[in-house]
Protein backbone atom coordinates (compact mmCIF):
# COMPACT_ATOMS: atom_id res chain seq x y z
CA UNK A 1 0.00 0.00 0.00
CA UNK A 2 2.84 2.49 0.88
CA UNK A 3 4.32 2.24 -2.29
CA UNK A 4 0.83 2.43 -4.17
CA UNK A 5 -0.54 5.51 -2.52
CA UNK A 6 2.30 7.77 -3.81
CA UNK A 7 2.12 6.08 -7.20
CA UNK A 8 -2.00 7.11 -7.43
CA UNK A 9 -1.20 10.26 -6.04
CA UNK A 10 1.13 11.34 -8.67
CA UNK A 11 -1.99 10.36 -10.94
CA UNK A 12 -4.41 12.32 -9.08
CA UNK A 13 -3.98 15.54 -10.89
CA UNK A 14 -5.76 15.82 -14.29
CA UNK A 15 -6.03 18.95 -16.11
CA UNK A 16 -7.35 19.19 -19.57
CA UNK A 17 -3.73 19.59 -21.32
CA UNK A 18 -5.13 20.93 -24.87
CA UNK A 19 -4.71 23.78 -27.24
CA UNK A 20 -6.83 24.58 -30.15
CA UNK A 21 -5.50 25.71 -33.74
CA UNK A 22 -8.04 27.68 -36.26
CA UNK A 23 -6.84 27.43 -39.64
CA UNK A 24 -9.19 30.18 -41.68
CA UNK A 25 -8.29 30.27 -45.18
CA UNK A 26 -8.42 34.39 -46.84
CA UNK A 27 -9.94 34.69 -50.52
CA UNK A 28 -8.28 38.06 -50.56
CA UNK A 29 -4.39 37.39 -50.45
CA UNK A 30 -5.05 33.03 -50.81
CA UNK A 31 -3.22 32.86 -47.32
CA UNK A 32 -3.90 30.99 -44.40
CA UNK A 33 -4.64 32.36 -40.98
CA UNK A 34 -3.07 29.61 -38.15
CA UNK A 35 -4.69 30.99 -34.74
CA UNK A 36 -3.40 29.02 -31.81
CA UNK A 37 -5.16 29.12 -28.07
CA UNK A 38 -2.96 27.76 -25.81
CA UNK A 39 -2.84 28.27 -22.03
CA UNK A 40 -0.25 30.45 -20.88
CA UNK A 41 0.67 28.54 -17.84
CA UNK A 42 1.53 25.03 -20.57
CA UNK A 43 3.20 27.50 -22.64
CA UNK A 44 5.72 29.19 -20.12
CA UNK A 45 6.63 25.93 -18.83
CA UNK A 46 7.68 24.48 -22.50
CA UNK A 47 9.63 27.43 -23.11
CA UNK A 48 11.42 28.07 -19.53
CA UNK A 49 9.11 30.91 -18.99
CA UNK A 50 11.08 33.04 -21.54
CA UNK A 51 7.51 34.00 -23.52
CA UNK A 52 9.19 36.37 -25.77
CA UNK A 53 7.77 37.14 -29.53
CA UNK A 54 10.91 35.16 -31.02
CA UNK A 55 11.17 31.71 -28.47
CA UNK A 56 7.21 31.41 -29.27
CA UNK A 57 7.94 31.58 -33.29
CA UNK A 58 10.53 29.37 -33.10
CA UNK A 59 8.69 26.59 -30.92
CA UNK A 60 5.62 27.57 -32.91
CA UNK A 61 7.26 26.52 -36.32
CA UNK A 62 8.90 23.46 -35.11
CA UNK A 63 5.61 22.43 -33.49
CA UNK A 64 3.46 23.58 -36.41
CA UNK A 65 3.60 22.17 -39.74
CA UNK A 66 1.96 22.66 -43.20
CA UNK A 67 2.54 20.48 -45.92
CA UNK A 68 0.49 21.34 -49.57
CA UNK A 69 -0.49 18.19 -51.45
CA UNK A 70 2.17 17.33 -52.85
CA UNK A 71 4.07 16.87 -49.56
CA UNK A 72 6.09 20.27 -49.93
CA UNK A 73 6.40 22.45 -46.40
CA UNK A 74 4.42 25.74 -46.95
CA UNK A 75 6.57 28.65 -45.09
CA UNK A 76 4.93 29.98 -42.47
CA UNK A 77 5.03 33.46 -41.16
CA UNK A 78 5.26 34.52 -37.59
CA UNK A 79 2.01 37.43 -36.82
CA UNK A 80 2.15 38.40 -33.25
CA UNK A 81 0.60 36.84 -30.26
CA UNK A 82 -1.65 38.53 -27.46
CA UNK A 83 -3.41 36.60 -23.96
CA UNK A 84 -6.67 36.97 -22.97
CA UNK A 85 -6.89 35.66 -19.48
CA UNK A 86 -5.26 32.10 -19.06
CA UNK A 87 -4.89 31.91 -22.83
CA UNK A 88 -2.33 32.83 -25.08
CA UNK A 89 -3.54 33.38 -28.38
CA UNK A 90 -0.77 32.63 -31.03
CA UNK A 91 -0.87 33.40 -35.09
CA UNK A 92 1.36 32.43 -38.15
CA UNK A 93 0.32 32.83 -41.75
CA UNK A 94 0.91 31.01 -45.03
CA UNK A 95 0.43 30.95 -48.52
CA UNK A 96 -1.97 28.89 -50.10
CA UNK A 97 -3.29 29.33 -53.55
CA UNK A 98 -5.04 25.84 -53.72
CA UNK A 99 -7.35 26.46 -50.55
CA UNK A 100 -7.10 24.29 -47.56
CA UNK A 101 -8.63 21.40 -48.76
CA UNK A 102 -6.36 18.61 -49.36
CA UNK A 103 -2.98 20.33 -46.92
CA UNK A 104 -1.48 18.02 -44.72
CA UNK A 105 -1.32 19.99 -41.24
CA UNK A 106 0.41 18.77 -38.18
CA UNK A 107 0.15 20.19 -34.58
CA UNK A 108 2.83 18.83 -32.12
CA UNK A 109 2.27 21.25 -29.32
CA UNK A 110 3.51 20.33 -25.39
CA UNK A 111 4.18 16.95 -26.50
CA UNK A 112 7.20 17.10 -24.85
CA UNK A 113 5.83 18.25 -21.95
CA UNK A 114 2.84 16.02 -21.60
CA UNK A 115 1.71 12.79 -22.54
CA UNK A 116 -1.88 13.34 -22.30
CA UNK A 117 -1.50 16.23 -24.68
CA UNK A 118 -4.43 16.74 -27.29
CA UNK A 119 -4.48 19.12 -29.93
CA UNK A 120 -7.39 20.16 -31.61
CA UNK A 121 -7.43 21.27 -35.40
CA UNK A 122 -10.31 23.17 -36.85
CA UNK A 123 -11.08 24.48 -40.29
CA UNK A 124 -13.76 25.43 -42.50
CA UNK A 125 -13.98 23.22 -46.12
CA UNK A 126 -16.29 24.06 -49.17
CA UNK A 127 -18.82 25.55 -46.67
CA UNK A 128 -18.58 22.95 -43.79
CA UNK A 129 -17.08 22.71 -40.38
CA UNK A 130 -13.90 19.39 -39.83
CA UNK A 131 -11.98 18.95 -36.67
CA UNK A 132 -9.15 17.13 -36.53
CA UNK A 133 -7.34 15.32 -32.87
CA UNK A 134 -3.42 14.93 -32.77
CA UNK A 135 -2.18 13.13 -29.94
CA UNK A 136 1.14 12.25 -29.05
CA UNK A 137 3.40 10.15 -32.08
CA UNK A 138 0.90 11.42 -34.56
CA UNK A 139 1.82 12.36 -38.16
CA UNK A 140 0.64 15.09 -40.24
CA UNK A 141 -3.42 14.53 -41.21
CA UNK A 142 -4.91 16.06 -44.70
CA UNK A 143 -7.56 18.46 -44.38
CA UNK A 144 -10.47 16.69 -45.64
CA UNK A 145 -14.50 16.99 -45.15
CA UNK A 146 -15.73 14.07 -43.47
CA UNK A 147 -16.61 11.27 -45.82
CA UNK A 148 -14.46 12.91 -48.58
CA UNK A 149 -11.44 11.68 -50.18
CA UNK A 150 -8.26 13.73 -50.61
CA UNK A 151 -7.58 15.15 -54.56
CA UNK A 152 -3.94 14.00 -55.02
CA UNK A 153 -2.29 16.20 -57.75
CA UNK A 154 -2.39 15.34 -61.35
CA UNK A 155 1.03 13.94 -62.68
CA UNK A 156 -0.10 13.71 -66.43
CA UNK B 1 -13.94 14.11 -38.56
CA UNK B 2 -16.54 16.07 -37.66
CA UNK B 3 -16.85 18.40 -34.82
CA UNK B 4 -18.71 16.73 -32.86
CA UNK B 5 -16.74 13.81 -33.18
CA UNK B 6 -13.63 15.70 -31.99
CA UNK B 7 -14.77 16.88 -28.88
CA UNK B 8 -16.41 13.16 -27.97
CA UNK B 9 -13.55 11.39 -28.76
CA UNK B 10 -11.74 14.40 -26.49
CA UNK B 11 -13.96 13.75 -23.77
CA UNK B 12 -13.92 10.12 -23.93
CA UNK B 13 -9.81 9.79 -24.04
CA UNK B 14 -9.95 11.96 -21.05
CA UNK B 15 -11.42 10.21 -19.05
CA UNK B 16 -9.89 6.83 -19.85
CA UNK B 17 -6.29 8.31 -19.65
CA UNK B 18 -5.08 6.70 -16.19
CA UNK B 19 -4.18 10.30 -15.64
CA UNK B 20 -7.78 10.39 -14.41
CA UNK B 21 -7.31 8.22 -11.39
CA UNK B 22 -10.00 10.06 -9.31
CA UNK B 23 -12.48 9.87 -11.62
CA UNK B 24 -11.66 6.04 -12.34
CA UNK B 25 -11.56 5.39 -8.46
CA UNK B 26 -14.60 7.12 -7.48
CA UNK B 27 -16.37 5.12 -10.19
CA UNK B 28 -14.80 2.24 -8.06
CA UNK B 29 -16.20 3.17 -5.45
CA UNK B 30 -19.77 3.70 -6.59
CA UNK B 31 -19.49 0.41 -8.24
CA UNK B 32 -18.47 -1.83 -5.13
CA UNK B 33 -21.79 -2.33 -3.49
CA UNK B 34 -23.27 -3.67 -6.25
CA UNK B 35 -23.14 -7.83 -7.27
CA UNK B 36 -22.69 -9.00 -10.81
CA UNK B 37 -26.57 -9.42 -11.16
CA UNK B 38 -27.19 -6.50 -10.07
CA UNK B 39 -25.27 -4.74 -12.76
CA UNK B 40 -28.67 -2.72 -14.05
CA UNK B 41 -28.66 -1.07 -10.68
CA UNK B 42 -24.81 0.25 -11.37
CA UNK B 43 -25.99 1.49 -14.59
CA UNK B 44 -28.71 4.03 -12.46
CA UNK B 45 -26.11 4.98 -10.23
CA UNK B 46 -23.89 6.26 -12.99
CA UNK B 47 -26.53 7.69 -14.47
CA UNK B 48 -27.53 9.41 -11.40
CA UNK B 49 -23.94 10.63 -11.31
CA UNK B 50 -23.46 11.41 -15.01
CA UNK B 51 -27.08 13.92 -14.40
CA UNK B 52 -25.34 16.05 -11.71
CA UNK B 53 -21.96 16.18 -13.39
CA UNK B 54 -23.78 17.37 -16.65
CA UNK B 55 -25.59 19.90 -15.39
CA UNK B 56 -22.94 21.74 -13.35
CA UNK B 57 -20.63 21.47 -16.47
CA UNK B 58 -23.49 23.15 -18.32
CA UNK B 59 -24.00 26.01 -15.73
CA UNK B 60 -20.05 26.76 -14.90
CA UNK B 61 -18.66 26.62 -18.46
CA UNK B 62 -21.75 28.75 -19.36
CA UNK B 63 -20.75 31.05 -16.55
CA UNK B 64 -23.73 30.56 -14.18
CA UNK B 65 -22.31 29.21 -11.65
CA UNK B 66 -18.72 30.47 -10.82
CA UNK B 67 -16.54 28.08 -8.57
CA UNK B 68 -12.88 28.52 -7.77
CA UNK B 69 -10.98 25.56 -9.00
CA UNK B 70 -8.81 25.16 -6.00
CA UNK B 71 -12.20 24.64 -3.91
CA UNK B 72 -13.36 22.55 -6.31
CA UNK B 73 -10.25 19.89 -6.83
CA UNK B 74 -10.73 19.82 -2.99
CA UNK B 75 -13.90 18.83 -2.94
CA UNK B 76 -13.61 15.79 -5.68
CA UNK B 77 -11.54 13.60 -3.01
CA UNK B 78 -13.79 14.94 -0.51
CA UNK B 79 -16.90 13.61 -1.93
CA UNK B 80 -14.89 10.41 -3.17
CA UNK B 81 -14.44 9.91 1.04
CA UNK B 82 -18.14 10.63 1.28
CA UNK B 83 -19.25 7.73 -0.87
CA UNK B 84 -16.57 5.03 0.43
CA UNK B 85 -18.26 5.82 3.88
CA UNK B 86 -21.90 5.60 2.98
CA UNK B 87 -20.53 1.98 1.18
CA UNK B 88 -19.62 0.98 4.30
CA UNK B 89 -22.61 2.68 6.76
CA UNK B 90 -25.74 2.38 4.44
CA UNK B 91 -26.08 -1.09 4.12
CA UNK B 92 -29.38 -0.80 2.27
CA UNK B 93 -28.97 -0.75 -1.56
CA UNK B 94 -32.26 0.86 -2.29
CA UNK B 95 -31.33 3.74 -0.04
CA UNK B 96 -27.80 4.26 -1.56
CA UNK B 97 -28.92 4.04 -5.04
CA UNK B 98 -31.64 6.90 -4.72
CA UNK B 99 -30.39 8.77 -2.15
CA UNK B 100 -28.53 11.13 -4.05
CA UNK B 101 -25.92 9.77 -5.65
CA UNK B 102 -26.43 12.90 -8.42
CA UNK B 103 -24.59 14.61 -5.75
CA UNK B 104 -20.95 13.96 -6.41
CA UNK B 105 -21.37 14.29 -9.85
CA UNK B 106 -22.61 17.94 -9.72
CA UNK B 107 -18.62 18.67 -7.62
CA UNK B 108 -16.59 16.29 -10.34
CA UNK B 109 -18.68 18.02 -13.11
CA UNK B 110 -17.60 21.76 -12.27
CA UNK B 111 -13.89 19.83 -12.44
CA UNK B 112 -13.70 20.51 -16.11
CA UNK B 113 -15.75 23.31 -16.54
CA UNK B 114 -13.07 26.24 -16.28
CA UNK B 115 -10.55 24.29 -18.70
CA UNK B 116 -13.47 24.07 -21.55
CA UNK B 117 -14.76 27.60 -20.77
CA UNK B 118 -10.98 29.38 -20.99
CA UNK B 119 -10.32 27.37 -24.27
CA UNK B 120 -13.76 27.60 -26.19
CA UNK B 121 -14.10 31.22 -25.00
CA UNK B 122 -16.83 31.90 -28.59
CA UNK B 123 -18.42 29.00 -28.94
CA UNK B 124 -18.79 26.57 -26.26
CA UNK B 125 -22.39 24.81 -26.71
CA UNK B 126 -20.80 21.87 -29.44
CA UNK B 127 -17.43 21.36 -27.32
CA UNK B 128 -19.66 21.00 -24.28
CA UNK B 129 -21.85 18.48 -25.73
CA UNK B 130 -19.49 16.49 -27.64
CA UNK B 131 -17.19 16.83 -23.95
CA UNK B 132 -19.85 15.32 -21.99
CA UNK B 133 -20.68 12.85 -24.56
CA UNK B 134 -17.78 11.62 -24.59
CA UNK B 135 -16.91 11.69 -20.84
CA UNK B 136 -20.10 9.59 -20.35
CA UNK B 137 -19.37 6.92 -22.70
CA UNK B 138 -16.24 6.51 -21.16
CA UNK B 139 -17.72 5.97 -17.69
CA UNK B 140 -19.09 3.09 -18.97
CA UNK B 141 -16.15 1.82 -20.47
CA UNK B 142 -14.50 2.49 -16.89
CA UNK B 143 -17.18 1.07 -15.45
CA UNK B 144 -17.56 -2.34 -17.17
CA UNK B 145 -13.42 -2.41 -16.23
CA UNK B 146 -14.41 -1.78 -12.95
CA UNK B 147 -17.08 -4.69 -12.64
CA UNK B 148 -13.64 -6.82 -14.08
CA UNK B 149 -11.78 -5.67 -11.21
CA UNK B 150 -14.34 -6.67 -8.73
CA UNK B 151 -15.11 -10.04 -9.81
CA UNK B 152 -11.36 -10.76 -8.96
CA UNK B 153 -11.72 -8.81 -5.53
CA UNK B 154 -14.54 -11.31 -5.35
CA UNK B 155 -13.15 -14.52 -6.17
CA UNK B 156 -10.16 -13.75 -3.98
CA UNK B 157 -12.00 -13.16 -0.97
CA UNK B 158 -14.25 -16.60 -2.25
CA UNK B 159 -11.15 -18.37 -2.01
CA UNK B 160 -10.07 -16.85 1.38
CA UNK B 161 -13.38 -17.35 3.15
CA UNK B 162 -15.11 -19.84 4.69
CA UNK B 163 -18.28 -18.30 4.30
CA UNK B 164 -18.77 -17.20 0.69
CA UNK B 165 -22.22 -15.37 -0.64
CA UNK B 166 -22.89 -12.51 1.38
CA UNK B 167 -19.91 -12.18 3.35
CA UNK B 168 -18.28 -11.81 -0.01
CA UNK B 169 -19.29 -8.58 -0.80
CA UNK B 170 -19.07 -7.36 2.79
CA UNK B 171 -15.45 -7.91 2.58
CA UNK B 172 -15.73 -6.14 -1.00
CA UNK B 173 -17.26 -3.07 0.06
CA UNK B 174 -15.16 -2.93 2.89
CA UNK B 175 -11.70 -3.34 1.18
CA UNK B 176 -12.34 -1.36 -2.22
CA UNK B 177 -14.15 1.19 -0.20
CA UNK B 178 -11.18 1.35 2.64
CA UNK B 179 -8.82 1.25 -0.15
CA UNK B 180 -10.60 4.46 -2.48
CA UNK B 181 -10.96 6.32 0.86
CA UNK B 182 -7.51 6.38 2.21
CA UNK B 183 -6.00 7.41 -1.64
CA UNK B 184 -8.75 10.23 -1.90
CA UNK B 185 -7.85 11.49 1.74
CA UNK B 186 -4.64 12.04 0.97
CA UNK B 187 -5.60 13.86 -2.40
CA UNK B 188 -8.00 16.15 -0.15
CA UNK B 189 -4.76 16.76 1.80
CA UNK B 190 -2.71 17.65 -0.37
CA UNK B 191 -5.59 19.68 -1.99
CA UNK B 192 -6.78 21.50 0.89
CA UNK B 193 -7.31 25.13 0.32
CA UNK B 194 -7.42 26.05 4.58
Amino acid sequence: MGAIVPLFMALAVHPLHTTLTQLAYRDADRSVEVTVRVFADDFRAVLARDVSDSAAAAYLRSAFTLTDRAGRPLAVVWCGMKRTGDLLWLCLRATAPGGLSGLRVRVALLFDRYEDQINIVQAILEGQRVALLFTRGDASKPLTRPGGAVRTPLLF
Amino acid sequence: MSELAAYVSLGFRHITDLEAMDHILFLLALAAIYRPRDWRDSLWVVTAFTVGHSLTLALTVTGALVLPTRVIEFLIPITIVATCVENLVVRDRERALWGGRYRPGLVHGAGFANYLRSLFVDEIALPLFGFNVGIELGQLVVLALAAGVLAVVDRAFALATVRPGGAVLRLRVIAVSGFVALIAARWAMERSPF
